[in-house]
Protein backbone atom coordinates (compact mmCIF):
# COMPACT_ATOMS: atom_id res chain seq x y z
CA UNK A 1 0.00 0.00 0.00
CA UNK A 2 2.75 2.75 0.53
CA UNK A 3 4.32 1.24 -2.34
CA UNK A 4 1.14 2.21 -4.42
CA UNK A 5 0.85 5.68 -2.83
CA UNK A 6 4.97 6.27 -3.24
CA UNK A 7 4.06 5.04 -7.05
CA UNK A 8 1.02 6.74 -7.68
CA UNK A 9 2.62 10.40 -6.18
CA UNK A 10 5.34 9.77 -8.85
CA UNK A 11 2.52 9.42 -12.15
CA UNK A 12 1.49 12.22 -13.37
CA UNK A 13 -1.30 12.32 -15.76
CA UNK A 14 -2.67 14.86 -17.77
CA UNK A 15 -6.19 15.68 -17.21
CA UNK A 16 -8.16 15.38 -20.47
CA UNK A 17 -11.76 15.18 -21.33
CA UNK A 18 -13.11 12.65 -23.70
CA UNK A 19 -15.00 13.46 -25.97
CA UNK A 20 -16.60 12.07 -28.75
CA UNK A 21 -14.68 13.40 -31.86
CA UNK A 22 -11.51 14.36 -30.64
CA UNK A 23 -10.57 11.48 -28.30
CA UNK A 24 -8.48 9.42 -30.72
CA UNK A 25 -5.88 12.44 -31.44
CA UNK A 26 -5.46 12.91 -27.66
CA UNK A 27 -4.91 9.60 -26.93
CA UNK A 28 -2.56 8.72 -29.54
CA UNK A 29 -0.59 11.43 -28.87
CA UNK A 30 0.87 9.64 -26.12
CA UNK A 31 1.94 5.98 -26.80
CA UNK A 32 3.96 3.99 -23.31
CA UNK A 33 6.10 1.91 -24.05
CA UNK A 34 6.56 3.44 -27.69
CA UNK A 35 9.85 4.48 -29.17
CA UNK A 36 7.99 6.26 -32.36
CA UNK A 37 6.47 9.43 -30.55
CA UNK A 38 9.19 10.89 -28.74
CA UNK A 39 9.86 14.11 -31.39
CA UNK A 40 12.52 16.32 -30.71
CA UNK A 41 11.86 20.29 -31.31
CA UNK A 42 14.21 21.74 -33.59
CA UNK A 43 15.58 24.21 -30.82
CA UNK A 44 16.51 21.12 -29.00
CA UNK A 45 18.31 19.78 -31.78
CA UNK A 46 20.11 22.42 -32.65
CA UNK A 47 21.59 23.05 -29.08
CA UNK A 48 22.31 19.54 -28.74
CA UNK A 49 23.94 19.70 -32.09
CA UNK A 50 25.77 22.49 -31.15
CA UNK A 51 27.13 20.63 -27.80
CA UNK A 52 28.33 18.03 -29.54
CA UNK A 53 30.72 20.09 -32.22
CA UNK A 54 31.88 22.06 -29.39
CA UNK A 55 32.87 19.36 -27.28
CA UNK A 56 35.16 17.78 -30.14
CA UNK A 57 38.86 17.91 -28.60
CA UNK A 58 40.13 19.66 -31.60
CA UNK A 59 36.99 22.85 -32.16
CA UNK A 60 37.58 25.56 -30.16
CA UNK A 61 33.99 26.22 -28.84
CA UNK A 62 33.64 29.92 -29.25
CA UNK A 63 33.68 29.06 -33.74
CA UNK A 64 31.17 26.89 -33.72
CA UNK A 65 27.71 28.48 -34.96
CA UNK A 66 24.68 26.62 -36.20
CA UNK A 67 25.69 27.74 -40.01
CA UNK A 68 29.58 26.36 -39.40
CA UNK A 69 30.98 24.17 -42.15
CA UNK A 70 33.20 21.16 -40.51
CA UNK A 71 35.82 21.63 -42.89
CA UNK A 72 35.99 24.90 -44.47
CA UNK A 73 35.56 26.99 -41.28
CA UNK A 74 36.29 24.82 -38.14
CA UNK A 75 39.80 23.59 -39.82
CA UNK A 76 38.96 19.77 -39.48
CA UNK A 77 39.92 17.05 -41.82
CA UNK A 78 37.32 14.54 -43.59
CA UNK A 79 38.11 11.69 -40.75
CA UNK A 80 37.21 14.34 -38.24
CA UNK A 81 33.85 14.50 -39.97
CA UNK A 82 33.30 11.20 -39.99
CA UNK A 83 33.86 11.20 -36.33
CA UNK A 84 32.13 14.14 -35.95
CA UNK A 85 28.99 12.73 -37.77
CA UNK A 86 29.16 9.22 -35.27
CA UNK A 87 29.18 11.44 -32.66
CA UNK A 88 25.84 12.99 -33.53
CA UNK A 89 24.53 9.41 -34.10
CA UNK A 90 25.29 8.22 -30.65
CA UNK A 91 23.79 11.36 -29.02
CA UNK A 92 20.76 11.04 -31.29
CA UNK A 93 20.67 7.60 -30.73
CA UNK A 94 20.64 7.15 -34.90
CA UNK A 95 21.59 5.05 -37.51
CA UNK A 96 22.55 7.00 -40.28
CA UNK A 97 23.16 5.02 -43.47
CA UNK A 98 26.99 5.77 -44.66
CA UNK A 99 26.34 7.38 -47.85
CA UNK A 100 24.00 9.73 -46.29
CA UNK A 101 26.45 10.21 -43.47
CA UNK A 102 29.02 10.48 -45.84
CA UNK A 103 26.86 13.64 -47.15
CA UNK A 104 26.45 15.44 -43.61
CA UNK A 105 29.24 18.28 -43.67
CA UNK A 106 28.20 20.82 -41.89
CA UNK A 107 26.36 22.35 -38.91
CA UNK A 108 23.02 23.23 -41.07
CA UNK A 109 23.16 19.77 -42.68
CA UNK A 110 23.16 18.01 -39.47
CA UNK A 111 20.66 19.72 -37.94
CA UNK A 112 18.69 19.58 -41.25
CA UNK A 113 18.90 16.07 -41.47
CA UNK A 114 18.12 14.80 -37.41
CA UNK A 115 14.92 17.22 -36.87
CA UNK A 116 13.61 15.46 -40.12
CA UNK A 117 14.52 12.14 -38.91
CA UNK A 118 11.40 9.87 -37.14
CA UNK A 119 13.54 8.09 -34.96
CA UNK A 120 15.42 11.17 -33.45
CA UNK A 121 15.70 11.35 -29.88
CA UNK B 1 42.09 18.64 -74.73
CA UNK B 2 43.81 15.19 -73.21
CA UNK B 3 45.22 17.05 -70.88
CA UNK B 4 42.03 18.42 -68.80
CA UNK B 5 40.20 14.91 -69.84
CA UNK B 6 43.10 13.29 -68.02
CA UNK B 7 43.03 15.89 -65.20
CA UNK B 8 39.25 15.33 -64.98
CA UNK B 9 39.61 11.39 -64.85
CA UNK B 10 42.70 11.93 -62.34
CA UNK B 11 40.12 14.22 -60.13
CA UNK B 12 37.05 11.76 -60.41
CA UNK B 13 39.08 9.16 -59.29
CA UNK B 14 40.74 11.00 -56.60
CA UNK B 15 36.98 11.86 -54.91
CA UNK B 16 36.18 7.97 -55.55
CA UNK B 17 38.97 7.26 -53.21
CA UNK B 18 38.36 9.98 -50.53
CA UNK B 19 34.69 8.47 -50.60
CA UNK B 20 35.95 4.74 -50.29
CA UNK B 21 38.43 6.22 -47.30
CA UNK B 22 35.95 8.31 -45.50
CA UNK B 23 33.41 5.31 -45.48
CA UNK B 24 35.84 2.60 -44.39
CA UNK B 25 36.72 4.87 -41.84
CA UNK B 26 33.22 5.05 -40.46
CA UNK B 27 32.56 1.58 -40.69
CA UNK B 28 36.28 0.69 -38.84
CA UNK B 29 35.41 3.38 -35.97
CA UNK B 30 31.86 1.64 -35.41
CA UNK B 31 34.03 -1.61 -35.51
CA UNK B 32 36.20 -1.03 -32.91
CA UNK B 33 33.25 0.18 -31.05
CA UNK B 34 31.88 -2.96 -31.21
CA UNK B 35 34.92 -4.83 -30.20
CA UNK B 36 35.22 -2.52 -27.40
CA UNK B 37 34.04 -3.77 -23.81
CA UNK B 38 34.07 -0.56 -22.45
CA UNK B 39 34.37 3.26 -23.52
CA UNK B 40 37.89 4.21 -22.21
CA UNK B 41 39.13 0.77 -24.08
CA UNK B 42 37.37 2.01 -26.97
CA UNK B 43 39.42 5.59 -26.83
CA UNK B 44 42.53 4.55 -27.07
CA UNK B 45 41.58 1.81 -30.29
CA UNK B 46 39.26 4.56 -31.92
CA UNK B 47 43.30 6.53 -31.83
CA UNK B 48 44.97 4.08 -32.90
CA UNK B 49 43.07 2.98 -35.66
CA UNK B 50 43.36 7.17 -36.20
CA UNK B 51 47.32 6.88 -36.53
CA UNK B 52 46.70 3.70 -39.30
CA UNK B 53 44.84 6.09 -41.39
CA UNK B 54 47.30 9.21 -41.13
CA UNK B 55 50.33 6.94 -41.65
CA UNK B 56 49.89 6.96 -45.31
CA UNK B 57 47.70 10.40 -45.38
CA UNK B 58 50.62 11.73 -47.87
CA UNK B 59 50.51 8.82 -50.39
CA UNK B 60 50.56 10.46 -53.91
CA UNK B 61 50.35 7.66 -56.09
CA UNK B 62 46.79 6.58 -57.46
CA UNK B 63 47.42 2.91 -57.70
CA UNK B 64 49.16 2.61 -54.77
CA UNK B 65 46.34 4.36 -53.07
CA UNK B 66 44.00 1.52 -54.50
CA UNK B 67 46.07 -1.15 -52.92
CA UNK B 68 46.49 0.14 -49.82
CA UNK B 69 42.39 0.47 -49.36
CA UNK B 70 41.74 -2.42 -51.02
CA UNK B 71 44.25 -4.09 -48.44
CA UNK B 72 42.47 -1.93 -45.42
CA UNK B 73 39.01 -3.24 -46.83
CA UNK B 74 40.41 -6.62 -46.20
CA UNK B 75 41.20 -6.12 -43.29
CA UNK B 76 38.15 -4.83 -42.50
CA UNK B 77 36.12 -7.52 -43.22
CA UNK B 78 38.58 -10.04 -41.49
CA UNK B 79 38.08 -8.16 -38.23
CA UNK B 80 34.23 -7.96 -38.54
CA UNK B 81 32.61 -8.20 -34.77
CA UNK B 82 29.99 -11.23 -35.04
CA UNK B 83 27.26 -9.40 -32.88
CA UNK B 84 27.92 -5.93 -33.66
CA UNK B 85 25.48 -3.16 -31.83
CA UNK B 86 22.52 -2.05 -33.74
CA UNK B 87 20.62 1.09 -32.77
CA UNK B 88 16.98 -0.52 -31.18
CA UNK B 89 14.67 0.63 -33.85
CA UNK B 90 16.91 -0.09 -37.08
CA UNK B 91 16.42 -3.71 -38.44
CA UNK B 92 17.97 -6.34 -36.46
CA UNK B 93 17.99 -3.91 -33.51
CA UNK B 94 15.60 -5.25 -30.25
CA UNK B 95 13.13 -2.74 -30.56
CA UNK B 96 12.40 -3.26 -34.67
CA UNK B 97 8.79 -3.12 -35.31
CA UNK B 98 8.01 -3.74 -31.63
CA UNK B 99 4.53 -1.69 -30.78
CA UNK B 100 4.13 -0.19 -34.02
CA UNK B 101 1.98 3.05 -34.55
CA UNK B 102 -1.45 1.52 -35.66
CA UNK B 103 -2.68 2.10 -38.99
CA UNK B 104 -4.46 4.63 -40.24
CA UNK B 105 -7.88 4.57 -40.62
CA UNK B 106 -8.05 2.26 -37.25
CA UNK B 107 -10.31 4.24 -34.48
CA UNK B 108 -11.79 2.97 -30.79
CA UNK B 109 -15.03 3.33 -29.82
CA UNK B 110 -15.28 3.95 -26.77
CA UNK B 111 -18.85 3.58 -26.12
CA UNK B 112 -19.13 0.11 -27.81
CA UNK B 113 -22.69 -1.52 -27.35
CA UNK B 114 -24.13 1.66 -25.32
CA UNK B 115 -24.43 3.92 -28.32
CA UNK B 116 -28.02 3.49 -27.82
CA UNK B 117 -27.97 4.83 -23.85
CA UNK B 118 -26.39 7.58 -24.69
Amino acid sequence: MALRTAVLRHVRIPVQTLTLNGSKQQLWSLRFMSSHDDHITKAEVIERVLSVVKSFPKVDPAEVTPEVHFQKDLGLDSLDNVEIVMALEEEFKLEIPDKEADKIDSCNLAIEYISNHPMAS
Amino acid sequence: MSGAVSTAGYLARRAAQKERVRILYRRALKETLNWAVHRHLFYKDADDLRVRFEANKHVEDLDTIDRLIDVAEASYNKWRHPDPYIVPWAPGGSKFCRNPPPPAGIEILYNYGKEDND
